[in-house]
């Protein structure tokens, strides 16, 4: 690990203003920075330690919907009552990440900046070529070991896979993050790599997430979190799937319905093509397999990865059919 | 880069090091205090070996600066058995031979401790997933199950 | 090296469940080692707390071929904290050492920073500074620029070739290929496993300081004698100028046994620059720092009549080693013995890749030869409609088909009779993809498991001491197989003193010497060693007792005493009743010291070193008139997702013939650790290689995946041995290799049975099922 200087901010206000300087990051739960740092990928100057700061941690949810601190972490939230009653998906999707210690430390702002997995990423040693960590050098994934890369939303210069879970269930629910007084959709903070995959999120220098604000709905409520993966636990999601669902009066025709997939995007990747073409419909497994194909519309892989274009399909048919179950 | 203060309270003990504030936590209790009962085994938190507590909490000390740990309680392996008693955890991780090498042992058993101070101890299928973050090649898992169970059980009686 | 005394509850201590006292040897005593390790008290070898540490900070190539054509160390050396920056042109010249078979080397230089890179992975150079952060960041800044070759990736890559055939692993009788050729039932397939790493939990690492000429090195070590004679001939001290310590190890598999390039570097950095240095490999270093299990591919054919009964086997194998290394991974070692055939030829080739030289790894050989066989008599079954646990005893070897002798034991078809009934494997219904429950695809598998009984010569010193306590003293190692809770009951029993009462000190190469931990051994070596040293010591107390003048037993003029619970007194309990202390005391003696030695007693000091620093004198398995094996019998049930591919082991039963077990609670343990990393192998573990950088990209425990504890069911261990008096002076066999052998195709073999597909590549990945 390179050297730094070590900063602990006092305010949030004050974190911002050290974080905006050249070379300074914020520090939180420090699961994935550390890491990096260790890795020789994150190189900061001084480490802005959030960590101490008050009344960021703070989870209220009501029938309008649940506001998260940015400091609050993730394991408090996965046990959280109202969220696991509200907003189950969320809950399992954050208690089927990294492993409780991690999750212990993790903040659900800092959750939300969590880097690939790519393993080119992760080792600048070995492999120069990283178009994420310095735009214009290449992409040393295309060719290589690709298995748990992405199938959709890449491009020429990025095929790395985003490894989140608790993100692509907050896309489903339309879900904003407030960095400070701006708020946009979580769908809109994370950018697709394009041409500039070193840019990941739409966070400006001098900002900082403070929040996250999940609308309640129906749909949430019936919710869940499914992912599929080699290892039963502690592994990044081979394919993932949020899903909330709401029927009409009778039980079977689905009013309202979230897909979202992880796993296998580069980005959280809401699908709202199989939405649309279930919404109206009565919940009937042939319709539900069928429509779930519509997930990988657009999907291309690179070899070892193809095998998550026939999975992610199986996984959000899986949990729509688990939640009609319980109608 | 210059070091810089460090007060750490550690077991009930106050620890004043001079460090630089890239030292983890980890590197901190092995290579400056002498308590290594805290294994470093993949420093980049992917095996569990390194499980503390921080106020009352598990959490990774190979993914903290010690920095960071300033003003809270640490507790580490060597901090659980009070007066000389073991704690039920570790008592029960002896007579249900809960580990063979015994490097993961110190993680594992400051996992337990949480699991079950957290409710994540309420069925063998839920104790195997809250205890997935700590590794243990020797293989000793069922065991360890067997183990987190009949602690969790004594405090509840 | 080692004191446990931290006192515990009389429950924790162990239990009798069999009737047999726990402190007695085949009781249930809990690990006397145990409450150091869940205290935090039990101090690893790089824990020791050492004035003046320095630490050293490996180098890696980052080409899998060529030639290091410059390092620039400026940037390093600038560094803050940096003492030294080492290189090939910068480290001390060492000497070649010997093999483990003490082959003597070639006379030239050894340098372990290399010039020549034939892997990625490889170390160039090192940087020692005085505080870790300070090497790695140091280390970080070495500059390396290489002359590229083109590299050799691995057994499926163009360049690679047929390799080099191994004639001393063709095993062949009767006329194999004529007799698969006339059979009226031929099964042939290919099965594959990948690099599979030991992943220990403690990483490979050392303390080394020199006092002089003199070297200690504080190193987890499955052979601390072995080590030390490499150490010594490395840097041309005498091997007494070398301790090595080691008094536990965070987890070897094999991988601990020998000293590898990083030692060799780390102690030349304590030499130069005068410190004692530490050098802990990184995680991901331990993926290319030292081999693990070699990459496999074997070619099974077999040639049955109609009823299953086998006619002909033949065998083709192939593994991987390294450009300049040797490594042969036995492949026909199961092949050649599970089953009578009269017919049989198995045949070995090995393979030059670009990679660090493939090393031992949990049964090494009887591993995935137990895949290859164990499969295919699987699917001879389907193809001859035979339930798969009736085709093996239809083909049950009666005596070891290939040496021809007799089993010393061999507890097989009781395995597979106890397995059975307690798995329900009656209930099983024949066809694949007949048993499901909701997506879940429900299979049972079985399959055998097998490991060489080896042997060796032990040495022990037993001292009983004024205080009536006993010390055992022995530098072989406990990496959790419970070394030090077995000879304590091993002496105790032969003493007739309390468990509580022995104190054994391992792990220092100060002690009695002793031969490497590996191949399942050590229990059945020291055991014996300590049984002869305890048992000598008596003799000596008893002596004494008898015939001393001052002794209280002198007037009774018996012939013989008895020693229980501590305590000395007659036969037929006339007479005085003193303790082991008393005696001492009475006779003016502050010590009985006995050493036991099990080697023959004509060997002279150069046979002893041999024995102790070499692998050149173990005794074969089928010396004599016996062939000695460990056996088993898995019975494993998984469920596959329809949907997902995703496989989960949801029952496993396993029975088990090591003989006499010293002490079933720890020898349960370490049976379900070996079936537990089978579950790893199975299903999740392999090194994968990007093939154009010749280097393993999943180089860390996130990505090379092994079980947690989510992955891995209650398992169920049956001993179904008796005592085996050709295999060890107490009766058992080897207890740590056998669990792992044969789990892998028991999976595989339910997976089939579950989903209707025959997986011959290993790990059975959720890709390889959708």
């Amino acid at each position: 690990m390179r050297d730094f200087s070590y900063l602990r901010a006092t305010s949030t206000d004050a974190a911002r203003q050290a974080a905006a300087l050249p070379g300074a990051m914020l520090l939180a739960g420090g699961t994935t920075l550390i890491d990096l740092a260790k890795c020789g990928v994150a190189e900061p100057d001084t480490l802005v330690d959030i960590t101490h700061l008050k009344g960021l941690d703070r989870i209220a949810v009501d029938e309008r919907g649940a506001t998260i601190g940015a400091l609050a972490r993730m394991g408090h939230v996965a046990d959280h009552a109202d969220i696991k009653s509200r907003f189950p998906a969320i809950s399992e999707a954050l208690w089927q990440a990294a492993s409780a210690q991690i999750r212990n430390m993790a903040t659900i702002g800092g959750n939300l900046m969590q880097r690939t997995r790519c393993p080119y990423f992760r080792d600048p040693a070995n492999f120069a070529a990283c178009n994420k960590r310095v735009s214009g050098s290449g992409c040393s994934a295309i060719g290589g070991v690709t298995r748990g890369h992405a199938v959709l939303g890449t491009s020429e210069a990025c095929i790395a896979m985003y490894p989140g879970d608790l993100a692509t269930a907050l896309v489903a629910f339309d879900a904003t993050v407030h960095l400070g007084e701006r708020k946009l959709l979580v769908d809109d903070f994370f950018l697709l790599p394009g041409t500039t995959p070193d840019r990941e999120h739409a966070i400006e220098p001098g900002e900082m997430i403070t929040a996250i604000a999940i609308p309640g709905s129906a749909a949430a409520r019936r919710s869940t979190y499914l992912k599929i993966r080699d290892r039963q636990s502690y592994e990044f999601a081979a394919a993932s799937a949020a899903v909330g669902i709401e029927f009409e009066a009778d039980g079977r025709t689905i009013r309202d319905l979230r897909v979202a997939l992880g796993g296998v995007a580069t980005k959280p990747w809401r699908v709202r093509a199989v939405e649309d073409a279930l919404k109206g419909k009565v919940l009937e497994p042939e319709t539900v397999r069928a429509a779930s194909l519509l997930a990988v519309e657009g999907a291309v892989d690179h070899g070892a990865n193809h095998y998550k274009i026939e999975l992610a399909p199986r996984v959000v048919a899986r949990a729509i059919l688990k939640l009609g179950e319980t109608a | 880069m210059t070091k810089i203060p460090v007060h750490l309270d550690i077991n009930g003990r106050h620890h004043e090091l001079q460090i630089e504030p890239r030292v983890t936590l980890l590197d901190a209790l092995r290579e400056r205090l002498g308590l290594t009962g805290t294994k470093k085994g993949c420093d980049h938190g992917q095996c569990g070996a390194c499980t503390v507590h921080i106020d009352g909490e598990r959490v990774l000390a190979c993914l903290t600066l010690a920095a960071q740990a300033e003003g809270r309680a640490i507790t580490t392996i060597e901090g659980l058995a009070r007066e000389g008693e073991l704690h039920p955890v570790q008592a029960a991780f002896l007579e249900r031979d809960a580990f063979q090498c015994g490097y993961c042992t110190p993680g594992q058993i400051m996992s337990a401790v949480a699991c079950i101070r957290e409710g994540h101890a309420g069925s063998d299928e839920e104790i195997r997933e809250y205890m997935a973050g700590n590794l243990c090649r020797c293989g000793a898992y069922p065991h360890i199950v067997a183990a987190v169970r009949q602690a969790a059980q004594e405090f509840a009686s | 090296m080692t004191v446990h005394n931290i006192r515990v509850g009389e429950s924790k201590r162990g239990d009798a469940s069999d009737g047999t006292l726990a402190e007695a040897v085949g009781g249930r005593l809990s690990r006397v080692d145990g409450p150091a390790k869940i205290t935090g008290a039990a101090k690893y070898a790089v824990e020791q707390q050492l004035e003046g540490l320095a630490y050293a900070v490996l180098v890696e190539s980052t080409i899998a071929s060529g030639k290091v054509r410059a390092i620039d160390t400026a940037s390093a050396e600038a560094s803050p904290g940096v003492l030294r920056v080492l290189t090939p042109d910068t480290i001390i010249s060492l000497r070649t050492a010997s093999d483990w078979l003490g082959t003597t080397p070639p006379d030239k230089p050894y340098c372990p920073l290399a010039r020549d890179i034939t892997f990625s992975g490889q170390h160039v150079a090192a940087v020692v500074a005085e505080t870790f952060e300070q090497a790695v960041a140091a280390a970080a800044l070495v500059n390396v620029s290489y002359d590229e070759t083109p590299s050799i990736v691995d057994l499926s890559d163009g360049k690679a070739g047929d390799g080099i055939a191994i004639d001393a692993m063709t095993k062949e009788w009767g006329d194999a290929p004529a007799a698969f050729a006339a059979a009226p039932v031929r099964i042939c397939a290919a099965y594959n496993t990948p690099r599979e790493y030991q992943a220990p939990m403690e990483p490979h690492g050392l303390i080394a300081r020199w006092e002089g000429d003199r070297l200690t090195v504080w190193e987890p070590s499955q052979w601390l004698d072995g080590m030390a004679r490499t150490y010594a001939e490395w840097f041309e001290v005498p091997f007494e100028n070398v301790r090595l310590v080691s008094p536990y190890i965070g987890g070897g598999f094999g991988s601990k046994a020998l000293a590898l390039s990083h030692g060799a570097v780390a102690a030349s950095a304590a030499k130069m620059i005068g410190r004692p240095v530490k050098l802990v490999m990184t995680r991901p270093q331990t993926f290319t720092g030292y081999g693990g299990r070699a990459a496999t591919r074997q070619t099974v054919t077999i040639g049955a009549d109609r009823d299953g009964v086998i006619q002909s086997i033949v065998h083709r194998g192939v593994n991987e080693t390294s450009i300049d290394g040797m490594w042969v991974e036995p492949l026909g070692s199961v092949t050649s013995i599970m089953y009578a055939t009269p017919n049989f030829s198995s045949k070995q080739n090995v393979v030059r890749v670009n990679s660090v030289v493939p090393g031992a790894m949990r049964a090494p050989g009887e591993n995935p030869s137990a895949f290859g066989i164990e499969s295919a008599i699987d699917e001879l079954a389907y193809e001859v409609g035979i339930d798969p646990l009736e085709i093996r005893l239809r083909n049950y070897a009666e005596q070891d088909p290939h040496a021809k002798k007799a089993w010393s034991t061999r507890q097989l078809r009781e395995a597979f009779a106890a397995g059975a009934e307690r798995f329900g494997w009656s209930r099983r219904s024949p066809k694949p993809r007949s048993m499901r429950d909701g997506n879940q695809l429900i299979g049972w598998g079985v399959a055998a498991g097998t490991y060489p009984v080896r042997r060796a010569y032990g040495e022990a010193v037993v001292r009983i001491l004024a205080d009536g306590s006993v010390e055992v003293e022995s530098s072989s190692i406990d990496m959790g197989q419970g070394t030090y809770t077995i000879l304590a009951q091993t002496a105790a029993e032969t003493l007739g003193v309390p468990a509580d009462d022995v104190v054994v000190k391992l792990g220092d190469s100060r002690f009695a010497r002793a031969g490497v931990s590996g191949g399942s051994r050590l229990a059945g070596v020291m055991t014996g060693a300590v049984h002869k040293a305890a048992t000598s010591a008596l003799d000596q107390l008893v002596g004494l007792a008898i015939s001393d003048p001052r002794s209280p037993f002198h007037a009774l003029q018996a012939n013989t005493l008895v020693v229980a619970n501590g305590r000395i007194g007659s036969p037929r309990g006339d007479g005085p009743d003193v303790s082991i202390a008393e005696l001492l005391k009475s006779v003016g003696r502050d010590r009985i010291e006995a050493t036991g030695d099990t080697m023959p007693a004509n060997s002279t000091a150069e046979d002893r070193y041999k024995n102790y620093t070499t692998i050149a004198m173990a005794l074969p398995h089928t010396e004599g008139d016996y062939s000695r094996y460990s056996w088993c019998a898995h019975f494993i049930e998984v469920r596959v997702d329809e949907d997902f591919g995703t496989v989960r082991v949801s029952r496993v039963v396993s029975a088990l013939d090591s003989g006499r077990l010293y002490n079933p609670k720890l020898a349960e343990s370490q049976w379900k650790g070996g079936i537990i990393m089978g579950i790893g192998q199975a299903l999740l573990e392999e090194g994968i290689m990007d093939r154009r950088h010749g280097r393993i990209v999943n180089n860390n425990l996130a990505d090379y995946l092994v079980p947690t504890n989510a992955d891995i069911p209650d398992i169920e261990v049956i001993s179904v041995g008796i005592p085996d008096p050709h295999s060890s002076a107490l009766g058992g066999k080897g207890v740590g290799e056998l669990g792992i052998v044969g789990v892998a195709p028991a999976i595989a073999n339910a997976v089939f049975h579950a989903t209707g597909k025959r997986v011959r590549d290993l790990p059975i990945t959720l890709e390889k099922l959708i």
